[in-house]
């Protein structure tokens, strides 16, 4: 596979949690196979896709990710047993509270990836990747953090100027 | 204020093709906390290794990053190199830039920009890392055997050999199990008892192995390396110490038609017995419930005749504690009594086949007593009812096995073996006898096994027809079977004088009461569950427990023989050391946080949760809280994820270390 | 279903006041229990408040009426410092209290044999506990009641024999959940963006919920700070978002939240959506029976994962 690299307006910042067993030695057969893909994405490295909190992922989109994908062990696969059948549910549920709160989930991506799957890897953070960078920066999350209270207090230029001098 | 030194590696020129490493290093030595950065060619090479022994005591660093190849490569042996150093290995982290960057990306300046952020990452984390001590659990080297069929024999037997003491729990009378039933054994046809009682002997006279016979687990407490285990031993009416085994009390018993399960039933014994003569221990048990002087207060005739006045009516059930730091569980299989529909599950019946009123439709443990040198009929293959040679024969293999409209949908990967040697053993035994075999498919992977499977058609003239049989009657001293021959494609009809059932092997009765004891988990049929089907097919998820044979899942003597053996060297690694050491990667629950609502529990899948109460000096409870026991957690942080208040932390993944590379973006 | 503001028929009320009295005043006599939490009447005409009553004579001030709004499962949990520590606890208990109190069975928050409940056969509460008071009708009646599964409370110590006349209503949440899926995501975006922004973070909708049980909440953690704790749009986003989340299985939808918020914040709506969510998924129910493991602690194999690549 190879990836010429090409220049786009808008290069989103995409976060992957995934667990070290599978999807992380997946990413990594990736890199031992020189596959090629875009350098958006951040990987953070958990022991199990159980241990991932739904509120790194609100945390992610806080700090300015543009997509999150968060990756495991196919099911019956996971180290620990069940990780991933728990974080499956957690992640069903918290996913729809996403979408009702208006998140497009087009921006959060589940996915198994096992530590044979190197090409899935590639294809999976490269479909999110080119998928984000077409919707365009995630701004909700960013808006609110620099909203003051009783939305929209920022709204003079001198409030705005001296706003930005922060 | 902490003192990071982070070293970027080369890796040759893996990374450094395409990542500046230079720049790299520069632009992370900017950052708040790091006080030393630097690049080399190799840094996992010796003389890279010592350039960072020798940063960490002249730059005095308190947290190092490396940023280099895959943690799954080197971490390990940064970690050494750093504890070498003085440092807590758990001071430093490795940043992947070679595998997540340098062989993925192609364009130079992405690939430094990415680098230089995911080594920023790996800097913000290390600042949040914790010194963790290696965490020891001392080790009781003694262990615990529960079953002796041949799993838990040989599993005793190797571990007892190897030095340790060995307390091997049966619940029957007599060791033995399943395979002293048999009579002689696929693909070699030895005798099954030839091979079997040598290692009965063995075990009772083995000095590191203590058995309990007629004997079961009470109770379980404890983890890996310490547990204590209550074992009730059962009154044997008979004192085991002054029995010598002279069996006079047996030919005296007054009570001698009492079905002998040993012999399936078909064979008789006294209330006072050994279930067959090799057994071991060679102490006989006093049936109570079949036994005159216990119906009725009179007779005593056992009693009178024992010399050394072994014989004790009065005794009582006793319970014995047993420390040890590892189990075996090796409880072996039941075979699938067809005309039962137990109570409350899946498994449907099948009244269909008459078992149970068809005295000569049999099943296939009972053909092997039949067919046992020391059997009931002493070798000769009688049927039941009027003790005559049956000349036609009909063996009707997947009784159970494979059905999923049933309730069972596993092979039970004995029969078409067994049935093999069946139809071997009829036709050497009735010369002039014609056996028949309904199956599905012959399933015969193994050693010598196919080979043994088509000795029997070709050689001992079993007929095999493929289909199954549809319906079963009794026609006056005749069974005739009624099936279909899906290869011919016509229906067949076969006036039998006896048919015999390849019943499907289940788990023990009482197996899930077992494992809810020691706190394993099993599957829907009450199979034991392994931890990983694969690479831990030995070992239990709850520490310190393993399994041999086909408690697990059906299983022939070769791979119980060698599940056992693999479940002992299972326990002598963990006997090998005083303590168990293991990673300090475990949860830890932060009392004063912990409001006792238990979903860390709930989710633990190694039960390494437990309750704890917390109490004031007067003793009055305060609140009960979790506790994660280390010794116990595998490490893989659900708890922390599932926990409300974030009152249990996976050391060396905590929220901390977690948040500031999030924050870090 | 009914255009115009009907009246509720609440005539049984007062026949369960008497009814509550006496059972209150019987158990208390008898030392069945060392208190009992239930409602009396407030200083304004037609209003009540909780009341935690240790002696008999006092249970003559217990009442139940249309304003008996309060889930008391609270003061069990984490205002239990005002009740008696020792000894069972009566308690005085609507259909959907009694689901509170069964989830904190269930989480290992309270135990079954500790307490004595006194359902009440309920038609209704007010919506609304604002001056002056007014009757309940199908105007008045509180959003929750309008899907009320759970008039008559079942596994009761002591029940009034009385049956409460219920007419079908609109189903205010389902209705508004459905017309917010309906948007787009932006909408919705949008329409929750104005919502929280009008939260003070005064957390009353944490303090009144009997599942937020947590000593230390954390959303008031520091080290690190999880969810920013400061009363801004982002902050106080993350903050509901966390919210409905921990009562994701475990809410049965008192809808106290809702009723306590100072700024007219659809809380329940959350939870409420969260709940359809936990039906379709896992055919799970909050508050119907004590659970071994809730929805978000156990697993199945077989578990949806359309949405997992």
């Amino acid at each position: 596979m190879k990836h010429t690299a090409p220049t786009h307006d808008f290069e989103p910042k995409i976060i992957a949690f995934v667990c070290t067993w599978c999807t992380y030695a997946g990413a990594d057969l990736a890199g031992t196979s020189r596959m090629q893909y875009p350098s958006n994405v951040r990987v953070l490295k958990f022991p199990c896709t159980g241990r991932i909190d739904p509120v790194f992922i609100l945390k992610a989109f806080q700090q300015g990710a543009d997509g999150v994908l968060v990756s495991g062990c196919h099911p019956g696969d996971c180290h620990y047993i069940a990780g991933n059948f728990h974080a499956r549910r957690r992640f069903a549920v918290f996913r729809k509270l996403l979408e009702f709160i208006g998140v497009d989930l087009k921006r959060l991506q589940f996915s198994w990836v096992s530590a044979a799957e190197g090409g899935k890897w590639v294809e999976v953070v490269t479909d999110l990747t080119v998928k984000v960078r077409a919707m365009g920066p995630m701004t909700e999350f960013k808006e609110l953090a620099m909203e003051e209270q009783w939305s929209g207090a920022i709204n003079t230029p001198e409030l705005q100027e001296a706003y930005n001098a922060i | 204020m902490s003192r990071i030194g982070v070293f970027i590696c080369h890796c040759g020129e893996n990374i450094s093709r395409t990542v500046d490493v230079e720049r790299v290093a520069l632009e992370v030595g900017k950052l708040p906390g790091v006080s030393f950065s630097t690049d080399y060619k190799y840094m996992c090479s010796d003389p890279g290794q010592n350039l960072l022994k020798k940063a960490i005591q002249e730059q005095k660093l308190t947290h190092i990053v490396v940023a280099a190849c895959s943690p799954r490569m080197h971490e390990k042996t940064f970690r050494k190199a750093v504890e070498a150093a003085g440092l807590n290995p758990y001071l430093c982290e490795m940043a992947n830039i070679r595998e997540h960057c340098s062989w993925v990306h192609e364009n130079r300046e992405e690939a430094t920009v990415k680098a230089t952020e995911i080594v920023g990452m790996m800097v913000e984390r290390v600042k949040k890392n914790r010194v963790l001590p290696t965490i020891t659990v001392p080790v009781t080297k003694r262990s615990l055997v529960i079953g002796g069929g041949i799993a838990g024999i040989q599993a005793a037997l190797d571990i007892a050999d190897c030095g340790h003491e060995v307390i091997l729990v049966e619940r029957e009378p007599s060791i033995g199990g399943h395979m002293a039933q048999l009579s002689e054994t696929f693909p070699t046809l030895d005798c099954s008892q030839c091979i079997m009682t040598p290692k009965m002997v063995d075990v009772a006279n083995h000095p590191k192995i203590k058995l309990y016979t007629y004997s079961e687990i009470e109770l379980v407490e404890g983890y890996i390396g310490n547990f204590q285990v209550t074992i009730k031993k059962r009154a044997r009416s008979v004192d085991e110490d002054k029995c010598t085994g002279c069996g006079v009390c047996m030919t005296k018993c007054p009570q001698k038609k009492i079905p002998n399960k040993f012999d399936q039933n078909i064979g008789m014994r006294t209330a006072i017995y050994v279930p067959f003569p090799q057994a071991v221990p060679n102490t006989p048990v006093i049936d109570r419930d079949n036994c005159t002087w216990y119906k009725t207060g009179k007779c005593g005739v056992c009693q009178k005749v024992c010399g050394p006045g072994a014989v004790d009516f009065e005794q009582q059930d006793k319970l014995i504690v047993e420390a040890v730091g590892a189990i075996v569980v090796a409880t072996g299989f039941d075979l699938y009594s067809i005309d039962e529909k137990p109570k409350g599950s899946p498994i449907k019946g099948y009244g269909e086949f008459g078992h149970g009123k068809i005295p000569d439709v049999i099943d296939g443990m009972t053909f092997e007593r039949l067919a046992s040198a020391s059997g009931p009929t002493g070798g000769k293959i009688l049927r039941p009812s009027d003790g005559k040679e049956p000349k036609q024969i009909v063996f009707i293999q997947c009784i159970g096995s494979r059905a999923r409209e049933k309730g069972i949908s596993y092979c039970s990967k004995v029969c078409c073996m067994y049935t093999a040697k069946h139809t071997m053993l009829y036709h050497h035994k009735v010369h002039d006898g014609q056996a028949y075999v309904f199956f599905m498919d012959a399933r015969t992977p193994g050693k010598s096994y196919d080979e043994f499977w088509r000795r029997s058609i070709e050689e001992e003239e079993a007929v095999y027809i493929r289909g199954m049989v549809s319906r079963l009657y009794q026609k006056g001293d005749k069974i005739v079977v009624m099936g279909s021959d899906i290869a011919v494609g016509v229906q067949v009809e076969i006036e039998a004088d006896m048919v015999v059932l390849a019943t499907a092997v289940q788990p023990q009765k009482g197996a899930e009461l077992l494992a809810q004891k020691l706190g394993i988990s099993y599957d829907k049929y009450n199979f034991y569950s392994e931890a990983h089907a694969k690479l831990r097919p030995v070992e239990c998820a709850t520490a310190g427990i393993y399994l041999a044979g086909a408690c697990q899942g059906p299983k022939d003597i070769p791979e119980t023989v060698s599940q056992a053996s693999a479940a002992a060297a299972k326990v002598m690694t963990l006997f090998s050391k005083d303590q168990l050491e293991r990673e300090p990667i475990v949860a830890r629950v932060k009392e004063s946080g912990c409001v006792g609502c238990f979903a860390c529990k709930k989710v633990c899948a190694y039960g390494a949760v437990e309750e704890k109460e917390i109490r004031d000096r007067q003793g009055n409870l305060i609140k009960t809280v979790a506790f994660v026991n280390p010794g116990v957690c595998a490490g893989c942080g659900t708890c922390q994820a599932t926990c409300p208040s974030k009152s249990v932390e996976l050391d060396g993944y905590t929220d901390e270390q977690v948040i500031a590379m999030i924050e870090a973006l | 279903m009914p255009l115009t503001s009907q009246p509720i028929d609440t005539s049984i009320y007062s026949a369960i006041t008497d009814a509550i009295k006496t059972e209150a005043e019987r158990i208390l006599t008898e030392g069945q229990v060392t208190a009992v939490v239930g409602y009396a009447a407030a200083r304004r005409k037609g209003s009540a408040q909780p009341i935690i009553i240790t002696e008999a004579t006092d249970a003559a001030k217990l009442i139940f009426t249309a304003a008996c709004v309060n889930n008391l499962a609270v003061y069990l949990t984490k205002a239990k410092k005002e009740v008696p520590k020792s000894g069972k606890i009566g308690i005085v208990v609507k259909g959907c209290d009694l689901k509170a109190l069964t989830g904190l069975m269930g989480e290992s928050q309270l135990k079954r044999e500790d307490l004595y409940l006194i359902g009440v056969p309920c038609a209704g509460v007010l919506g609304s506990t604002v001056q002056p008071a007014t009757g309940l009708t199908t105007d008045t009646i509180a959003p929750k009641c309008t899907e009320c599964d759970a008039h008559l409370p079942t596994g009761c110590d002591f029940v009034p024999l009385q049956t409460p006349v219920t007419p079908e209503l609109e189903q205010k949440y389902a209705t508004e959940i459905a017309r917010l899926e309906a948007l787009t995501p932006a909408e919705r975006w949008a329409y929750w963006k104005e919502q929280f922004s009008k939260c003070i973070k005064c957390y009353a909708c944490r303090q009144v919920c009997p599942f937020c049980f947590c000593e230390q909440c954390l959303c008031d953690r520091n080290k690190p700070q999880m969810v920013d704790t400061t009363p801004r749009p982002a902050g106080n986003t993350a903050w509901h978002i966390v919210r409905a989340m921990h009562l994701a299985g475990r809410c049965a939808g008192c809808a106290e939240c809702e009723r306590v918020c100072p700024m007219d914040i659809p809380l329940n709506l959350l939870n409420r959506k969260m709940a359809k969510e936990l039906k379709e998924l896992y055919d799970h129910e909050a508050g119907f029976e004590v659970l071994d493991k809730g929805p978000l602690n156990s697993y199945t194999d077989k578990d949806d994962q359309s949405f997992i690549k």
